[in-house]
């Protein structure tokens, strides 16, 4: 499954990556983070809860930043497994300059899905993931709403 | 001998009041003493290794029994096939273990890897959540016509391009080629016949039980055929005598051909019930029968068909691959091959066909047998070849089926029809159905219809399908000659109770056919008593002697001619018992009516009085045993070829592309009819099948091999406000070689009704100028307007 969007932030690209790259904040972000613990440079076992309709269940697995090209790309891997199926990602994210202190997100990638998750639930995993990345997206804003600006 | 009019009539169905009032007896609804529930560990990937299977946990959670997995039954025999087709080149087909669980791989997403039994359903569950598996996943492959080139995944290891077997039949390919080469015009189609999922309303249900004291084990199975499952778990996988198992199956929820066959979760459960020495029953949940109940069709075929200048058929040549899924079903390799490849000749006289299929593996559910099973494949492609042609050349398609059927015959004072691809025809009139379905439908005013509404900017089609299918399956001796592993015949047993009721033991199952009806309508009539005197009883292989159950078309055909055998017994014993009570010699008693009578006198004695001096043989003749009992076994001694002709009229919305169907016409020719109303209840059954496939259903797998349309949400099945009033006839020409001159009529509306349906829409569309030669089914909206559109 394909999974592609862009958001506009109201930072910089230098302090959206900040967030993005420190652990504390990035537990805040990623959706459903129950735990999250760091095993090397931006390498993460994680477990996430997620109740979306027919998308229930708890996700143990592992989160990785890597093609870092600090600050205006890299890529998040990501392998999940649940009960309900698995998930494998690769997802491409670009951090481009908008104006003077805006940023915008341009996210594209591949989802894999085993399972109930892709026997059942493919026809709304498209909504699950645009709302995924909606909360992605909101959780990031409160992160930029905390910092006081620089 | 018809003696009181039930033969024919419309009976209503006896068994529907247990069934409308909620009384069934399901194999779910059977809990034994010390009831004990399996849930299965399954594969998520569609190929992936096994690298460990960490039980530990699962085994100390609440309720566990036990837990098995692939190494505890690495001894164990896999399900069997029941057919075997040799390559072109004389070689036994590549037949890989299809094992109870799977220990080394994963071959389809579903594959059983290990089963948990617990004290109730929920604690399984649980517990299987428990189960840890480590896989690696690895490339997978879906398509059939792609698993064969170099270089794809393997399925099976030991099996070379995945090719279980490659098989021909019919005429030389080089006369094939000749005469293609000689066509005035050659009309070509390549076509995917799309994969189906059965859909039972029952989902598959088993519950084992073992006796330790009689060593006995007792199956009850939601099979079409108990004893075929008894046969195969016997003596193919388990090893048991066949004494020491009772399989039942009591009332069955639908099987359209998926209930057919011996699935692992059968052998397995009987296997644990002696294990663990207590009841184990698994219901298969609905997401589990959409991923594991054999699935049907599944065929790339590309086809030609040559044609003289004057329209006549002069050669057909067809190729096909046909998917197997990732193991051998029971009757998967028969599907492809004798139940497709000979049916090949349809209605028409084409002198030169032949037909090559390649089956192979893929990492998908297993194919088998689906109402029609090879048939509706041929159907499809001889008939969208026809009315594809008849556009092409400009020729109207009704006129060009009357210009090539086969000549009217009756089996009797003119010989059956040999075809070119092994089989020969027992009787029929294949132009009396078109003319009848045309008049029916007022051809000539639906063609100006059709006109008006172009011309208004409309597009209506008419479509046809004059098909024919091989049924009554089937005379032993051909189809073992053709590698079927058992025979095919039926038994039948009739019991006259001491006060002339009448109890019928079948070996055909009855699992939404209706034969506890038909067959007392039978029984009755022959005898003369009432409908209400006579019992049927089936599905249970302590009771009946043996069986070989119901697909094919084949319980009345093949199983009401063993019970026909056993009256004619009754009779000419009971005429023995009439003749001593009247004196008379036994040459001289005539049967009718219930009485049996001293040929030119009134002196008569009736059914029932001869059956109580049956029992009680205080005046009786010496030579001649006490009671009134008689088991049959029937062989047929060819299939039974139902035909009929199905015209659709449709509406094709040019905006939007959704298709609409206007009107059905259906005239069936099942040879003689028992009961009218349950027949037209089969057809009308049938025809919304065989619409599902052109218009709604398919079971869509992603390049992962993952089913992505594996519920009711997703996999659309079609529904009363989509279908218009079907207008059906029949047209009855008997089947000459069995008693009741009956052909069959489960599965004659899916063969029919689809290929008609898809015409009618190609119609559409060429009337509005778009000259396509095909869309792939299902013809979703989409799928329409793109083909309008591109």
């Amino acid at each position: 499954m394909q999974l592609a969007g862009k958001h506009v932030l109201h930072a910089a690209p230098t302090r959206v990556w900040a967030i993005l790259m420190n652990k504390d904040t990035l537990a805040h972000i990623v959706p459903g983070v129950s735990r999250l613990e760091q095993t090397g440079d931006h390498t993460y076992k994680s477990i996430l809860d997620i109740k979306l309709g027919p998308v229930s269940g708890s996700f143990t697995g592992n989160l990785q930043l890597d093609d870092l090209q600090e600050p205006s790309a890299f890529t998040i891997k990501t392998q999940q497994n649940s009960k309900i199926g698995n998930a494998n990602a690769a997802i491409a994210i670009n951090l481009t300059p908008v104006g003077d202190n805006d940023t915008e997100i341009i996210f594209d990638g591949d989802v894999k899905l085993t399972g109930m998750l892709a026997s059942l639930g493919n026809r709304v995993m498209g909504g699950v993931s645009n709302t995924l990345a909606k909360q992605f997206f909101s959780n990031l804003e409160k992160e930029l709403d905390k910092e006081p600006a620089p | 001998m018809s003696t009181n009019g039930l033969i024919g009539r419309a009976v209503k169905r006896v068994e529907d009041k247990r069934f409308i009032t909620g009384h069934g007896n399901y194999t779910d609804d059977i809990i034994l003493p010390h009831q004990t529930y399996a849930v299965f560990v399954r594969s998520q990937y569609a190929h992936a290794k096994i690298l460990s299977v960490d039980t530990s946990a699962a085994k100390e959670m609440p309720g566990v029994i036990a837990i098995y997995t692939g190494a505890d039954l690495a001894n164990t025999n896999g399900v069997p096939c029941g057919w075997q087709v040799n390559f072109k080149n004389g070689d036994t087909m590549k037949e890989p273990k299809h094992p109870l669980l799977v220990a080394d791989k994963a071959r389809h997403v579903g594959d059983a890897i290990a089963i948990v039994i617990a004290e109730t359903k929920e604690q399984a569950t649980d517990a299987a959540e428990a189960v840890t598996v480590e896989m690696e996943e690895l490339p997978c492959v879906i398509d059939a016509a792609k698993a064969v080139q170099p270089g794809a995944p393997l399925v099976h290891d030991d099996v070379p391009n995945n090719k279980s077997f490659d098989w021909t039949l019919g005429n030389p390919i080089e006369e094939v080629n000749a005469a293609m080469d000689q066509a005035a015009h050659v009309t070509t189609l390549e076509f995917v016949n799309q994969r189906l999922v059965p859909n039972a309303i029952e989902p598959r249900s088993y519950n084992s039980s073992y006796d330790p004291v009689s060593e006995k084990y007792t199956l009850y199975t939601s099979s079409q055929n108990p004893h075929l499952i008894r046969l195969l778990m016997c003596a193919f996988v388990l090893g048991i005598p066949e004494h020491k198992v009772r399989v039942i199956s009591p009332d069955v929820g639908g099987g359209f051909g998926s209930k057919i066959f011996h699935y692992t979760e059968e052998a397995l459960l009987t296997w644990c019930s002696k294990q663990i020495g207590r009841p184990v029953k698994w219901t298969s949940e609905r997401t589990e029968s959409f991923l594991l109940d054999a699935h049907g069709r599944d065929h790339v075929t590309k086809a030609e068909m040559g044609f003289d200048a004057e329209g006549k058929i002069v050669a057909l040549r067809v190729k096909t691959y046909a998917n197997l899924g990732a193991y051998l079903s029971t009757f998967s390799s028969c599907v492809p091959t004798y139940l497709h490849g000979t049916l090949l000749q349809g209605l028409y006289t084409t002198p030169k066909i032949n037909v090559d299929v390649t089956a192979v593996f893929t990492n998908t559910t297993p194919v088998d047998a689906y109402r029609g099973a090879g048939r509706p494949e041929a159907t499809y492609l001889l008939e969208r070849l026809l009315d594809l042609a008849a556009l092409e050349m400009k020729a109207d398609p009704a006129e060009l089926r009357f210009k090539n059927f086969i000549p009217p015959f009756d089996g009797v004072q003119q010989p059956g029809y040999q075809t070119q691809v092994a089989l020969q025809y027992d009787s029929g009139n294949y132009e009396g159905v078109l003319k009848k379905g045309l008049e029916m439908l007022g051809y000539a005013d639906v063609r100006r219809q059709q006109q008006e509404a172009a011309n208004n900017g409309k597009l209506v089609g008419v479509g046809f399908s004059t098909y024919i299918e091989a049924c009554g399956i089937a005379p032993s001796a051909i189809v073992g000659a053709l590698g079927c592993r058992a025979g095919l015949f039926e038994s039948g047993h009739v019991r006259v109770q001491p006060t002339g009721k009448v109890s019928v033991y079948t070996g055909a199952h009855s699992h939404g056919q209706g034969h506890e009806t038909t067959f007392a309508q039978v029984v009755a009539d022959k005898l003369g008593i009432n409908l209400d005197d006579v019992e049927i009883v089936h599905g249970d292989s302590d009771s009946v002697a043996f069986g070989m159950g119901t697909y094919g078309s084949r319980s009345l055909a093949v199983g009401g001619s063993a019970i026909i055998k056993s009256i004619e017994k009754i009779i000419e014993k009971g005429k023995k018992i009439a003749a001593h009570k009247l004196e008379a010699s036994a040459d001289d008693i005539e049967f009718a009516s219930g009485r049996f009578t001293v040929k030119g006198t009134d002196k008569s004695v009736g059914f029932g009085e001869v059956a109580l001096t049956a029992y009680v043989p205080h005046v009786y003749p010496k030579d001649l045993e006490p009671g009134l009992d008689f088991s049959s076994f029937y062989d047929p001694a060819n299939f039974t070829y139902p035909f009929g002709c199905h015209i659709a009229v449709v509406e094709v919305d040019k905006e939007t592309g959704k298709v609409s169907i206007k009107r059905f016409v259906a005239v069936d020719d099942v040879g003689n009819v028992i009961n009218p109303m349950i027949v037209e209840g089969q057809i009308h059954g049938g025809v919304v099948q065989g619409i599902g496939q052109a218009l709604f259903e398919g079971a869509e797998y992603d390049e992962n091999g993952q089913l992505t349309n594996a519920s009711y949400m997703d996999y659309c099945m079609p529904r009363a406000d989509d279908l218009p009033m079907f207008e059906t006839a029949s047209q009855v020409t008997p089947c000459p070689h069995n008693p009741l001159g009956v052909k069959g009529a489960g599965e004659a509306g899916t063969i029919g009704s689809a290929p008609a349906i898809v015409n009618a829409v190609i119609d559409a569309l060429w009337s509005g100028g778009h000259q396509v030669k095909d869309i792939r089914m299902p013809l979703t909206s989409e799928r329409v307007w793109n083909a309008m559109n591109s």
